[in-house]
């Protein structure tokens, strides 16, 4: 039981920074209609930005409790480049789907070359700030409260986002420039500036899971490349642009690779992907995909 | 049609050029330099960014601290040294930089290479362009199997498997019956799979009862480890060994420590002294089997080259220097060393095949002791390992008690077949 909870653990932790990640990309995709190849570099960006952020704090005092909050915080103050990269975007919207591809994996070596300039080749840790807000048991295993604190954030932004799509006005603009673009263009949505919203906090969630993981792991230039191919394997089982796909097939993923470990690990990753093939071959629109004609 | 006449016209013409260039730079290398009053040029390959930069890094100011210490002392051979370097990157684009260095910037040598996929794509094409190349920890094996067997001008690294080699040896001399439960988190990639296998097969060797309870395999610099750490926790192994040389391993070394893992299990890092300064205190344990390669900075039997190379370093650069630095030293050294030997016996400036010739045997000192180069154009150093200790001013971890073995000792002999002469070898256990 022990075991199995902390191996529970540690997938739920997981989960909740991929779903970030995806959930950034669903809710691009959703949307704009925009696949953000870019936004595995963005999580890096995120990490790059809790270590210096972690660092600053530490320098003024701030009281170790308050460090996920600082890294957050880091993490959606950083998400504002979701603004000019947005603008930069623009110029592809009504370009093949594959001009878009290319223009967010232009992005992908910008920001990467700017992370290099900016915080160097080296990967970048934080102090210890896991183990400094101690550990809780439960079912009889020791957990760090980070990682507890972490999975709650995680599952108050999905509530907080969902509740923002379903019951605010916003929202509601936000779906219906979703369904019908132009319908909503002629009813007086701002369709750019709803776009630019969009992005922006598609942005500003890849960011805030990569500031939130840091702690436990390392800001390195290669992070954004190797979690953007579980992000898509999430976005396939998931279901392209759905938020609750997203949510669910996080935990999926991460479940699935912690049995594939525990059991049979040459299979970490080509258990992930039997499922994706599975998901593919079955409902190719995903879990909870919407089908496009 | 017409078009591919053209095109397979025109790969002719490319090829015919090609190979003039080649023959062209055949005869520079074969034939005795006109230029003597140039300076010498050495052309450097290495990785200044991505995930082996800290290695290339360390490894260029090795390099620039001997070559101005070398030109103040009169250069090599009476000729002052000038360094051309360039990144190390796909074997593909460093094979280009390595033509563009022979024949654009007519260096003398080459020296550099990291990545053993690397310098395995590029031996071929360097023995081919005559020019003396040594790589400062590049190999020209495909596993343990030698690709390059009798090579001219290509002088490669130690093995690889020799730091696991010796790990596992201080692992049987510190904790032979204090483990039974054993787990292997490692690159997947060769030199993953080969240390693991290593590793195992010396405990196989000396009869230690084991159990595997855990196999992980990762994917190169990858930093989100904490499935792989839950489920290694819940294997409860007693000793985990680990040949993660990356970004990967100070990550790995944190999260088990906050999954209370390096409480409870011993561990072993064949070659984790590359990471040192990362290995912080405040989660990597006390009485860890730690690796050094071929210098550890703090060795108390450290000559006066190697204190006087870390005091230049530490003041420079803030920071402790790992073993690239050795070996890019060493192969500078075994230069000048070659060189000065080629020019005494044949009373003019050496072509590279002379030099490559005086090479072999020459003893040489580099920072971790003396080095010499084999027939079989292979090191023979001293290498560097010990239990990890927090009793020190720094903020990560250093040895307690520095051990070293030779690679004559732990090194397979030329021409043998790794995995037979391990089965053979008799080691200094």
């Amino acid at each position: 039981m022990e075991a199995l909870t902390g191996i529970l653990m540690a997938s739920l932790f997981h989960a909740a920074t991929l779903f970030l990640l995806t959930a950034g990309l669903q809710l691009t995709f959703g949307v704009m209609r925009v696949v953000n190849l870019a936004c595995g570099t963005l999580f890096a960006l995120g990490a790059y930005a809790g270590v210096s952020a972690v660092h600053w704090a530490l320098s003024r005092g701030v009281p170790v409790e308050l460090f996920p909050l600082v890294l957050l915080l880091a993490g959606i103050m950083v998400g504002l480049i979701g603004i000019p990269l947005e603008r930069l975007l623009r110029t592809a919207y009504k370009r093949p789907e594959a001009f878009q591809l290319l223009l967010t994996f232009a992005l992908v070596l910008i920001l990467q070359d700017g992370l290099r300039l900016i915080w160097g080749a080296d990967p970048q840790q934080t102090p210890n700030v896991a183990t400094a807000l101690g550990s809780v048991t439960v079912f009889g295993t020791v957990v760090a409260s980070y990682t507890l604190i972490v999975i709650g954030l995680a599952i108050a932004i999905a509530v907080g986002l969902g509740g923002f799509l379903e019951r605010t006005q916003a929202g509601k603009i936000l779906r219906a420039t979703a369904e019908n673009r132009e319908a909503s263009a002629a009813m007086g949505v701002n369709v750019p500036r709803t776009y630019m919203l969009v992005f922006t906090i598609g942005t500003m969630l890849s960011t805030a899971g990569g500031a939130l993981i840091v702690p436990t792991s390392a800001a390195s230039l290669q992070m954004g490349v190797e979690l953007v191919v579980e992000a898509f394997a999430v976005v396939v089982i998931g279901g392209l642009g759905s938020m609750k796909g997203a949510a669910f097939a996080a935990v999926l993923v991460c479940l699935i690779r912690s049995v594939a470990l525990s059991t049979f690990p040459e299979m970490e990753i080509l258990a992930i992907y039997i499922v994706v093939v599975a998901v593919l071959m079955a409902r190719p629109s995903g879990l909870f995909g919407k089908r496009y004609a | 049609m017409k078009d591919a006449v053209h095109s397979v016209g025109r790969r002719r013409s490319i090829r015919t050029l090609g190979g003039l260039a080649l023959a062209a730079t055949a005869v520079s290398h074969a034939a005795p330099a006109f230029a003597q009053n140039r300076p010498l040029r050495i052309g450097i390959i290495a990785p200044r960014t991505g995930m082996l930069g800290f290695a290339g890094e360390c490894g260029f100011r090795a390099v620039e601290w001997g070559v101005a210490r070398l030109n103040a002392q009169g250069g090599i051979g009476g000729r002052k040294v000038e360094l051309v370097t360039e990144e190390e990157t796909s074997p593909k684009d460093t094979i280009d930089r390595f033509r563009k260095l022979v024949l654009q910037e007519k260096v003398d040598c080459v020296q550099g290479l990291i990545s053993s996929g690397v310098s395995l794509a590029l031996a071929p094409a360097a023995e081919q362009s005559r020019v003396l190349t040594l790589m400062w920890d590049g190999t020209t094996q495909d596993g343990v199997k030698e690709m390059l067997p009798n090579p001219a001008y290509v002088f490669r690294a130690v093995d690889n498997e020799i730091g696991v080699v010796m790990a596992t040896l201080l692992t049987l001399k510190h904790y032979k019956g204090k483990f039974l439960r054993i787990a292997g988190v490692n690159p997947d990639y060769t030199y993953g799979r080969n240390a693991w296998t290593t590793f195992q097969a010396i405990l196989k060797k000396y009869n230690v009862p084991n159990t595997v309870v855990s196999e992980q395999w990762l994917k190169a610099g990858a930093t989100d480890l904490s499935s792989n750490v839950a489920t290694l926790k819940a294997a409860a192994p007693d000793l985990v060994f680990s040949s993660l040389i990356f970004s990967d391993l100070p990550v790995f070394m944190r999260q088990s420590h906050n999954a209370g893992l390096t409480q409870s299990a011993r561990f072993v890092l064949p070659d984790g002294g590359w990471q040192q300064l990362a290995l912080k205190k405040e989660f990597t344990p006390e009485g860890l089997v730690l690796g050094h390669g071929s210098m550890y900075f703090e060795s108390p039997n450290a000559s006066a080259l190697q204190k006087t190379f870390v005091k230049d370093y530490v003041d420079r650069y803030k920071e402790v220097p790992h073993f690239e630095g050795d070996r890019a030293y060493f192969c500078l050294q075994l230069y000048k060393a070659g060189v000065e030997r080629a020019l005494k016996a044949g009373g003019k400036w050496p072509n590279s095949s002379e030099i490559a010739a005086a090479i072999p045997g020459l003893p040489v000192e580099t920072f971790g002791g003396m080095g010499t180069m084999r027939p079989d154009h292979i090191p023979d150093m001293t290498m560097f390992g010990g239990l990890t200790t927090h009793r020190n001013a720094y903020d990560f971890v250093t040895l307690s008690t520095v051990e070293t073995m030779s690679t004559r000792d732990i090194q397979k002999p030329p021409g043998a077949d790794f995995w037979q002469w391990l089965d053979s070898a008799r080691f200094p256990v």
